[in-house]
């Protein structure tokens, strides 16, 4: 039977997972909304990833599994876990090896990571406890909007001015947003303002983990055009698009980190 | 590694700053005398029948109270003191020496007086003003400061023996609890310490926050225990790291970092061992008082001195513990809103790493830090990073 080699991403708000082979070459992944309880959303996703592959029938089958992402140790069978960081700056690596920086936003945090020329961790920044320009600080303003995160995305680039949002924490930031809808401004220009609060907290942990050129987004919020534009604006450089989900990419690093940990073992 | 015989005893005595050896040394007429800097003298908090509490808010909740009187924008530690002030977990206190070196910790201070919150009738808050430089001049000024502001105050209020036979006896204490955290702290520069930094951290702290004379004769049978320990056959640690930063009175914290790989082999923080545990060398010839005060004065390591000078010597210091002690790295923490480190910590960082070449992480943390999950990944992502940087040395090292 061939070898294959898992990573499986437990975020605060979503699971990801994928197995490589061999080669290296991405044969499944999934992705779910995470449950409340780590375990039960890694075993699920790792249950519908396996489920890709004929070959495979249980997590056991795995040659090496790594856990990554906040509920990283509670992947169950995995022989060991590994920083969200790292697993990222590798993920990203593999897909395009000239990408030099990453911003990932993911549910919870806002990471700047700088990659070395292997795909390990040059230099990394990330957010404290709150949750200001991050997938949390999105869903609330998309609920403020009654409107889906595409949608939200889709109206703040239709903008063709600004209206900055003053705040950053999430709960007063949604409060001024609805006092400024309640006033009348126009919509598609308070959402680009949102856009902006957010892409000027990337520009700082862009910054201060040393990125400066090629860099590209990964998590869940890498899928928002609108805020590739507003980071585009404030950062002045052109944001590389990957080839793979950017939403797989903690994943991917960790499954690439169990391709090579498990060829080495043998 | 077999467990250390009194860890969880010294743990437990860490729980409440008023804890058993606290109460033991009250009832038998001790003075419990709550101070918060190293600018203090600690030495000299354990004259006579006085004993040293460096305070601490274990087990801090919600410090909304403190917040009204000290704003969102100040540091966490004196909030959580303060806090810890109204909640009456110091009213066993016979005095609090203040210094005058943070303005934050100046405004914990003068609440603990203003409003009375420690119910003794004898109870007093002293404050002494820290020079800004050090020289002649400056250590005549602190020495003054502290004879007026503490010991005379302590003669005052509790008749308390403050001669140059009482300072000189508790100066000898004093050389004991650091010989013997120095004997234990070289013990961390070998390649498989027989003692973790959580471990240290814990002597440290105990020493700190317990009545010199009752904690030396558990102390001394932890040195002995350590002497004769073996270290586990296969390091469980993938990275050396030392510690630089503000106040760390916390394990949880400690833990924190060696659970996600880092071995924290050196302490330059407050509440740390550098300075604080090397014994003080006195001569016969000088006033014992101004000895001490210089001692104090010369060693720290604050970053409220803000000539370049001392801004080199820091860096230097830090340098020389992280080369001393084998570190793959250095973790430079502060606590949230600390006005010193606020300055120190960016610039510090920054400059370990393209001047003296050593991997750096650099964090602001709050007071409490252990159930953050953010902070857990990136102390994991830096342990990866400087275990991966040792894989490619010896690679390089093999090649050659």
């Amino acid at each position: 039977m061939s070898k294959y080699f898992g990573g499986c991403d437990v975020g605060s708000t979503y699971t990801k997972c994928v197995i490589l082979n061999e080669k290296g070459e991405m044969v499944a992944n999934t992705t779910i909304r995470s449950k409340i309880n780590s375990e039960q959303s890694s075993r699920l996703a790792l249950e519908q990833t396996i489920a890709q592959v004929p070959e495979l029938k249980s997590v056991e089958d795995l040659d090496y599994l790594i856990g990554t992402g906040y509920g990283r140790n509670k992947v169950p069978s995995a022989d060991e876990n590994i920083s969200e960081i790292s697993c990222h700056a590798m993920g990203v690596h593999v897909t395009n090896p000239q990408v030099k920086a990453i911003i990932d936003i993911g549910g919870q945090d806002v990471k700047g990571i700088s990659i070395d020329t292997d795909g390990t961790v040059k230099n990394f920044a990330m957010n404290d406890k709150c949750a200001a320009g991050t997938g949390r600080f999105y869903e609330a303003m998309a609920n403020a909007f009654e409107m889906s995160l595409p949608e939200f995305s889709k109206l703040s680039l239709s903008a063709k001015n600004v209206i900055p949002i003053t705040a950053q924490c999430t709960v007063f930031a949604e409060s001024e947003v609805i006092t400024l809808v309640g006033e009348g401004k126009p919509m598609d220009e308070i959402a680009a303002g949102i856009q902006l609060a957010v892409a000027k907290r990337c520009f700082v942990m862009a910054k201060k983990a040393g990125a400066t050129d090629s860099i590209t987004l990964t998590g869940g919020c890498a899928k928002n055009d609108g805020l590739k534009k507003a980071i585009e604006h404030v950062l002045k450089l052109k944001v590389i698009d990957l080839d793979i989900d950017p939403q797989l990419m903690g994943a991917l690093g960790a499954a690439e980190y169990a391709r090579q940990k498990g060829l080495a073992k043998g | 590694m077999k467990d250390l015989k009194h860890l969880i005893y010294f743990e437990s005595l860490l729980e409440d700053a008023h804890n058993e050896l606290v109460r033991q040394a009250i009832d038998s007429g001790g003075l419990a005398l709550g101070y918060t800097c190293y600018h203090m003298p600690e030495v000299l908090l354990n004259v006579d029948r006085c004993f040293s509490l460096r305070l601490r808010a274990p087990r801090t909740g919600s410090m909304d109270i403190a917040t009204y009187y000290m704003s969102n924008y100040t540091c966490e530690f004196c909030r959580a003191l303060l806090e810890r002030a109204i909640e009456g977990g110091y009213n066993f206190l016979s005095a609090l020496m203040a210094v005058d070196a943070c303005a934050e910790m100046n405004r914990c201070a003068e609440n603990i007086e203003v409003q009375k919150l420690v119910p003794n009738e004898k109870f007093f808050v002293t404050h002494i003003d820290i020079p800004y430089k050090v020289t002649d001049y400056t250590i005549r000024h602190y020495t003054t400061q502290v004879r007026v502001h503490v010991l005379d105050r302590l003669k005052e209020v509790y008749g308390v023996d403050v001669s140059d036979e009482a300072l000189r006896k508790a100066v000898e204490e004093h050389n004991e609890v650091c010989r013997i955290l120095t004997e234990i702290g070289q013990l961390r520069k070998a390649d498989n310490p027989v003692i973790t930094g959580y471990e240290y951290h814990i002597l440290n702290l105990v020493s700190y926050c317990c009545p010199k004379a009752l904690i030396l004769p558990k102390l001394r049978e932890t040195l002995e225990e350590l002497r004769t320990r073996e270290p586990d056959e296969k390091p469980r640690f993938r990275a050396r790291v030392i510690l630089v930063g503000s106040e760390v009175d916390d394990p949880d914290f400690t833990q924190l970092i060696e659970e996600a790989g880092a071995l924290i082999v050196a302490d330059r923080h407050c509440f740390g061992s550098f300075p604080g545990r090397q014994e003080i060398l006195l001569n016969d010839e000088e006033d014992v008082l101004t000895q001490i005060c210089r001692d104090y004065l010369v060693t720290s390591q604050c970053p409220r001195y803000m000539s370049q000078e001392k801004i080199d010597g820091r860096r230097q210091f830090a340098a020389q513990l992280a080369k001393e002690y084998k570190a793959d790295g250095v973790i430079y923490e502060q606590i949230k809103f600390c006005d010193y480190w606020g300055f120190e910590r960016p610039i510090a960082s920054q400059i370990m790493h393209t001047e003296f070449g050593y991997p750096v992480l650099s964090v602001d943390r709050p007071y409490m830090s252990r159930s953050s999950g953010q902070l857990r990944t990136r102390m994991q992502a830096f342990v990866e990073s400087l275990e991966i940087k040792k894989i490619q040395r010896e690679r390089e090292a093999e090649k050659a």
